[in-house]
């Protein structure tokens, strides 16, 4: 053979094998075994497995979703990512993002992410949540602010005005309260927990101008602090039985099942409310901002890479790709097509035609003008859980009324404070 | 002289290895851990020897969980005791063979369900408007509000009614069975002698059971050291810390709010202790 015809034998052949390692890299499956996923139970997660096929077309294998009550995810995901790290993906959210990202339990997502699925797509505000030291950790599965909702043939028939101001809230509450008829002014989380009822009181601290610290000092004792704690208190006085030691599900509940007039919560409770399937008072209801000063509490719940369970830099596009999959626009769109207002998160969906012709357009404006009032209310540190469980547990004392000195309470959270920060 | 058996060595050493194998190691790394200063969130970590044991005396929240998880023990043990006895001599009496058969049947329902299906069961009757077992007290008083879950003064026994549900009615049926195994002889020559069915039972038929009866409270206050499950579903230890045991409040501190295993373990190997020294002490009196 002559040295030409060599040569350009070995480059054909050198040519045709690159190609063909390059397309069966480009059909290699992403995934080499099913995504263990840790989560709490969600309308879209569960929507999302009627759809396993399809993500196993696209990845070579499936995906198994293990489901926990918020508090139990909280503390399973934290035990399984500090010692054996079972799950490839975990669900995080707002509360417990900091600690995971800075224990190192969680890799930056973005990095894994695939840029067809267009994460700056997600609405602003959640993507802040996800964000933490300049690093997005989730993709949101559900997310927002707070909203007022209320009982327009209620309150007309006690001839009160939805209340614009917390004062007002305050006066008004009481009267809107007969519990002969089973009414009851508002609905609070009593239930311990940052994630509880120390996520309902934070709006009232913030109101009064609480500031979790004075310089480098904590400052959890103020009067601010103090006035919040006893305004929610009074306001407990009306709220629906079974909310003393409940949480979200117990005050929508009540809600929902016509025995509250006002409610202030996390805006899913809108979509819930105007749902036949899971509200009595739909067509009774009226949607407006959080009273002022009240702040809306920022908050959003997703998905995230585990680091322990994906070693290699090939599990973790898998989990990457499993996450992208999960809150794509295709699968939020079927969230949408569902019904499931509280799982919608991208500003293509939410600004879509099909979502003001199933929600209408009062809850589009209230929505708009609530983003006005969103704001992060908790301590956005690893050490907030910590802090914000204890507080939690307080409060509920000081609900249930196994303790009534609210500043030495407050003292006391301080002087815990003060034992974190010097860690 | 007559050669000793390897056999009973064959059998005995490997089955003793396996159980200390598995008691041993999770306690002495229980014991270890509770002299360092561990937590979930750091890698890092020394010894502070008894430090962590010493914290515990001063803190308010362990304090309270012993005075409760005496309380529960006490509340539980003594009420499914009292239960079973109750009920298993009122079968005994009125009750003819079939009809027992079928109590008997009915009665060891509970103890099979498993014990977070009953507290969530539970949970939703106790509920203050729509609860099955709050429904006769708003009947009574006309709609008046009741939620024993969300009261300090209740929410322990709620729950532990809960377990003695459970616990209680098997026992019962336990006890009816013990009943029926006694020789007849005793009790006729009571009746002869116009012994009330009360003193009968007060001082023939309990007296004869005393070593099994004995065994069954054992039984029971093993049991009620596990009832976290049940106390997690249906208050998680609240309202406040109203029903915070050891166990709900080592859990708590370990795995749901600051992630201090150490301190956790601290909490565990005490309770491992007492519990140790006290069911010696209990044993040993009972059978002087």
């Amino acid at each position: 053979m002559k040295p030409v015809r060599l040569a350009a034998s070995l480059g054909a052949a050198f040519v045709l094998s690159a190609t063909v390692s390059t397309i069966a890299l480009a059909q290699a499956p992403v995934c080499s075994a099913p995504v263990k996923v840790l989560a709490q139970p969600r309308d879209g997660l569960t929507l999302l497995e009627d759809s396993k096929a399809e993500f196993e077309k696209l990845s070579g294998a499936g995906f198994k979703i293990d489901y926990l009550n918020e508090n139990d995810r909280r503390a399973k995901s934290r035990a399984d990512a500090s010692t054996v790290g079972n799950y490839n993906v975990y669900y995080v959210d707002e509360a417990n993002v900091a600690l995971f990202a800075s224990s190192k339990w969680i890799v930056p997502l973005t990095d894994y992410y695939p840029a067809d699925y267009d994460y700056a797509d997600f609405d602003p505000g959640r993507q802040k949540v996800a964000t933490y030291d300049g690093k997005v950790w989730f993709a949101p599965l559900t997310g927002g602010g707070d909203l007022m909702v209320y009982r327009k043939d209620v309150l007309e028939a006690a001839g009160i005005q939805p209340p614009k101001t917390l004062d007002e809230l305050i006066a008004d509450v009481p009267k809107l309260t007969n519990a002969d008829k089973g009414m009851y002014g508002i609905a609070l989380r009593g239930a311990r927990g940052s994630g509880a009822n120390v996520w309902r009181w934070m709006p009232f601290f913030k109101a009064y101008g609480g500031k979790w610290f004075d310089g480098d000092k904590p400052a959890f004792n103020s009067d601010a602090a103090v006035k919040a704690t006893e305004t929610y208190l009074k306001l407990f006085k009306d709220s629906a039985p079974g909310t003393q030691t409940g949480s979200w599900d117990e005050s929508t509940g009540a809600f929902l099942s016509g025995q509250v007039a006002i409610l202030v919560e996390s805006t899913p409770l809108s979509g819930m409310a105007v749902d036949p399937k899971t509200s009595q008072v739909v067509g009774k209801i009226g949607f407006l901002p959080p009273p002022s000063p009240l702040p809306g509490g920022g908050y959003g719940h997703g998905l995230a890479i585990a680091a322990k369970a994906n070693a290699d830099d090939a599990s973790k596009k898998c989990a990457g790709l499993f996450i992208a999959w999960a809150t794509s626009k295709e699968n939020e769109k079927r969230r949408l097509d569902a019904h499931q207002f509280g799982e919608l998160n991208r500003t293509s969906i939410l600004s879509s035609k099909e979502f003001a012709d199933i929600y209408g357009a009062d809850l589009g404006q209230a929505l708009a003008e609530t983003g006005k009032v969103t704001a992060v209310n908790f301590w956005q540190d690893p050490r907030w859980p910590d802090l914000g469980d204890r507080w939690g547990i307080i409060l509920e004392e000081l609900i249930a009324g196994t303790r009534t000195d609210v500043k030495g309470s407050l003292n006391e959270l301080e002087a815990y404070a003060n034992e974190l920060v010097k860690k | 002289m007559p050669r000793r058996s390897s056999l009973p060595v064959t059998f005995v050493v490997p089955t003793l290895v396996i159980l200390l194998t598995l008691s041993m190691v999770p306690t002495l790394y229980a014991i270890i851990i509770a002299l360092q200063n561990r937590e979930l969130s750091s890698t890092t970590y020394s010894w502070v020897w008894f430090s962590n044991f010493v914290d515990l005396f001063s803190d308010r929240r362990f304090l309270n969980a012993v005075w409760v998880s005496v309380k529960w023990e006490i509340v539980t043990v003594v009420a499914t005791m009292v239960v079973a006895v109750g009920l298993g001599v009122l079968m005994f009496e009125v009750a003819g063979p079939r009809l027992r058969n079928l109590y008997c049947l009915l009665f060891i329902i509970p103890v099979l369900l498993p014990r977070v299906s009953a507290a969530f069961v539970w949970k939703f009757a106790y509920h203050p408007l729509y609860g099955i077992a709050t429904y006769p007290y708003r009947l009574l008083t006309g709609g008046l509000i009741f939620d024993p879950l969300s009261k300090p003064s209740t929410a322990l026994f709620a729950v532990a009614s809960v377990d003695v549900w459970q616990w209680g009615l098997f026992f019962g049926v336990i006890v009816l069975k013990l009943l029926e195994t006694l020789p007849p002889q005793p009790i006729e020559a009571a009746r002869l002698d116009h012994a009330k069915r009360w003193q009968i039972h007060a001082y023939v038929t309990l007296p004869m059971l005393k070593a099994p009866l004995v065994s069954l409270m054992f039984v029971k206050m093993i049991e009620s050291l596990r009832s976290f499950d049940l106390i997690y579903v249906m208050t998680r230890g609240g309202p406040g810390v109203a029903t915070e045991t050891l166990d709900m409040y080592a859990f708590s501190q370990g795995f749901i709010e600051s992630g201090k295993v150490s301190y956790a373990s601290a909490m565990a190997v005490l309770m491992m202790i007492a519990t140790v020294i006290t069911f010696t002490m209990l044993w040993k009196r009972v059978q002087a």
